[in-house]
């Protein structure tokens, strides 16, 4: 008999649990939206065309690429998105809006598409693009921070201010007290996102809700962002204001977004506890005896380096015995 | 009744590491007796197990009774016998559900033949242990949860190795399958007394039954059936928790028995000797009644066929004979999978016979079965956390891709037996156990085969 016609053959397992790579980075993506809208009703709509503008050079940085390589493009993928959209929360909402477009292309062509796309990149794509407009275009990266102004959407004559680090950075501790007033208000105020800073980075509350739902969709888990928080907090003691430090900057959005970027972590609990507590704490050392104010972002691509070596320290372990004497 | 008023004791009953929890997709046939369904011919391969295939003995236009040898076993192998009454069309290459093609016997049958007798031996409870072997043996009985090893040669054990504990796998825990369910709710007593023997026949002082607690009412027919049966040793029936893959050899005996069996060992190494309830069934029916393994009790379902059912069907039944009594294919019918849908394997064409070894027939549709080609490995880790052995999978499909298969030893690609957990899992949709398998036929030959591919592209 002939063979039947339209019977399909692979291998099993024959069923998928249905979480794909582009569900995951659509739902990543998805999940930063309450802090990207609670950023446009800060700043105005220049967020969302500051947004527009990273993802559309992110994704012409990978169409590129593979055109070039002639390979079979990837961008359906959602990767190239994301990048794009996490590099403008790393971003200050008063930069010209061809700036992170700048970025993201430069971001993805050589974190990630030079070292042989998705998943064989070391460096997390996003920060090195913010590296990159760092070296770049310093005086735009460090003096567009804008105050809040809620519910004006569009405005031509935004008011630049300082970010609450790069005052504590310039004016030592007592004068930021003294301008910031550093009191359970000003800290409720950090902590639901009434300040000036990066686009991502405002609104811890809306960061870990962001968070909670890819927790509860087992995107992430909590290994990596909690030890975070607490590498920092703990070099922070060393500082007069702890608590402003675990508040203030990219903390929270560099421990559950950056930190978290599957390629560039380590695979284990264990390596990535390390890899945690060693970003929080660099990311402390940074920012209260070094250069900069902020320190998340080095922090963490230094930490990507030590990733390969960390996945080779620790291995999963067998649970079959090795035969002895059998 | 509950679990608890049966007498069911103690915790779930868990294996340590990994697994996942699928989609039980058993609801369509666990409440469904097991009928019986006689096609009008029957193909009868000579391979059916593992090792050398049977030597035809029948010739065209021979009549046979179901129950006559029509195949003597080869050394190591097993007898193959008619396992309906009728004529022999042929002996001839037919297509075979895993070889392609191989030699078949194939009977029509005589729809008016009268059953045959079967004998009841009363003393069989208290035969010698070598003329308990030698009748499972001559009955050609192999393990029927999918390996297809002669169970006698299980049973005979190596000079030296004591079992003390028979573990009965009752765990089906592939998804979709409910034949073993359905063994032990409707012949209780049959699977305890199979166990009870094969205790007796390697001298094991233990009985332990493994059911999976989405199964809790078999559990509690079986500890029932304890009770009736006051057998020495009791069988302990334990409740297992209902995970993937608690049906393997080495997570059963884990979860059972608390022991560990030793990489690439075997559960022999740690006294423990498993079996699954079907085989326990058939060995029973050989050792009493000396019937030879004649049928095989199988789950045909899943959304692409149109009546699901639990079926007892003579071994050699063609799967399309069973198609048209199970009420024909859904016009979107793309899988046809003989087995479950981790482990089973596709069946390219429906002329092939349902064997000794064949747990189910599975029919998926083309959304059940709906893959994006697969993309790069994204080391989100899913699959070092569904291995149950603690392997690498990500690691052998990199390697593999890249042409080093040789090089993935370290990560496990022995110790595989290919559950697919990894795979489940995998956001790249990777064929990670196709990768693993790869890998060691790499080994087999001692040459890397490349895919190839280059990185980052993704292909079909």
């Amino acid at each position: 008999m002939a063979e039947t016609p339209g019977l399909r053959l692979a291998p099993g397992p024959h069923v998928h649990a249905g979480q794909t790579t582009r569900a995951i980075m659509w739902w990543v993506t998805l999940s930063l939206l309450p802090a990207y809208l609670w950023a446009t009703y800060l700043f105005g709509v220049r967020v969302l065309g500051l947004t527009a503008s990273g993802v559309v050079g992110a994704y012409l940085g990978e169409w590129l690429v593979n055109r070039l390589r002639q390979q079979r493009q990837t961008l359906r993928d959602g990767s190239a998105v994301l990048t794009g959209v996490l590099l403008v929360g790393t971003l200050s909402p008063g930069l010209p809006l061809w700036m992170p477009a700048i970025g993201g292309f430069m971001g993805i062509v050589f974190a990630k598409m030079l070292f042989g796309g998705l998943g064989y990149n070391i460096f997390n794509p996003a920060l090195v693009a913010r590296a990159f407009l760092m070296a770049c275009f310093p005086l735009a990266m460090t003096t567009t921070w804008l105050a809040p102004r809620p519910g004006v959407w569009w405005a031509a004559d935004a008011v630049t201010t300082a970010s609450p680090l790069t005052v504590l950075k310039l004016e030592g501790v007592a004068r930021a007290a003294e301008l910031l007033g550093l009191g359970p208000a000003y800290y409720g105020q950090l902590l639901l996102g009434f300040r000036a800073g990066s686009i991502g980075e405002v609104s811890v509350v809306l960061v870990a809700l962001g968070a909670a739902v890819l927790l509860r969709r087992r995107i992430l888990s909590v290994y990596i962002p909690l030890s975070v928080l607490v590498g920092t907090g703990l070099v922070a003691l060393a500082s007069d204001v702890p608590l402003f430090h675990l508040l203030t900057g990219g903390l929270w959005f560099g421990a559950f977004y950056m930190a978290t970027d599957y390629v560039t972590a380590p695979l284990l609990p264990r390596a990535q506890i390390i890899f945690g507590l060693g970003i929080g704490a660099l990311t402390g050392i940074i920012r209260i005896w070094g250069g900069y104010p902020e320190g998340i972002c080095y922090a963490i691509l230094l930490w990507n380096a030590v990733t390969p070596a960390l996945n080779q320290w620790f291995r999963p372990k067998r649970v079959a015995p090795e035969a002895i004497g059998v | 009744m509950s679990t608890h008023e049966a007498g069911i004791s103690g915790e779930l009953r868990r294996f340590l590491r990994g697994g996942v929890s699928l989609e039980e997709h058993k609801e369509a046939t666990a409440q469904t007796p097991i009928t019986t369904f006689i096609p009008a011919e029957v193909t009868i391969p000579l391979a059916q197990h593992l090792g050398p295939p049977a030597q035809a003995i029948v010739k065209r236009k021979q009549v046979v009774q179901r129950g006559e040898l029509i195949a003597t076993a080869e050394p190591n192998g097993a007898p193959v016998h008619a396992s309906v009454t009728g004529t022999v069309a042929r002996v001839a290459l037919s297509p075979h559900p895993t070889l392609t093609e191989a030699p078949a016997i194939v009977i029509t049958v005589d729809p008016n033949a009268a059953a045959p007798q079967c004998t009841d031996d009363p003393a069989w409870a208290t035969l010698p242990r070598d003329v308990m072997l030698a009748r499972i043996e001559a009955a050609g009985i192999v393990g029927l949860g999918g390996a297809a090893f002669p169970t006698y040669r299980k049973l005979r054990l190596p000079d030296g190795v004591r079992v003390d504990t028979v573990v009965l796998n009752g765990a089906e825990c592939e998804p979709y399958l409910t034949s073993d369910h359905r063994l032990m709710l409707e012949s209780p007593k049959d699977v305890l007394r199979g166990a009870w023997l094969l205790a007796q026949i390697i001298g094991a002082q233990r009985v332990v039954i493994g059911v999976e607690d989405n199964k809790s009412d078999a559990a509690v027919v079986l500890q029932a059936a304890v009770e009736q049966l006051s057998l020495s040793p009791a069988p302990d029936v334990l409740l297992c928790r209902t995970r993937y893959p608690q049906g393997a050899e080495r997570q059963l005996v884990e979860a059972l028995t608390g022991r560990r069996i030793p990489a690439r060992g075997l559960p022999l190494q740690v006294g423990v000797l498993v079996q699954n309830v079907a085989t326990a069934i058939a060995c029973y029916q050989a050792v009493r009644y000396q019937q030879p393994l004649l049928d095989r009790v199988l789950t045909v379902t899943g959304p692409g066929i149109g009546h699901p059912m639990n079926l007892r069907v003579p071994i050699g039944t063609l799967v399309q004979d069973i198609v048209a009594h199970c009420g024909g294919l859904d016009a979107r019918t793309a899988m046809v999978i003989a087995g479950g849908p981790m482990m089973g394997r596709a069946l390219g064409r429906l002329d092939v016979p349902v064997i000794k070894g064949t747990g189910g027939l599975l029919f998926l549709r083309v959304d059940d079965v709906q893959r994006e080609p697969y993309g790069p490995c994204i080391s989100c880790a899913a699959c070092l956390d569904a291995c149950p052995l603690g392997l690498e999978p990500n690691q052998i499909s990199i390697y593999t891709e890249a042409g080093r298969a040789l090089e993935t030893e370290s990560f496990g690609t022995r110790e595989c037996f290919e559950c697919g957990c990894c795979a489940y899992v995998c956001p790249a949709e990777r064929p990670l156990v196709q990768f693993i398998q790869i890998a060691k036929a790499a080994f087999q030959t001692g040459s890397a085969i490349g895919l190839g591919v280059r990185p980052g592209v993704v292909h079909g």
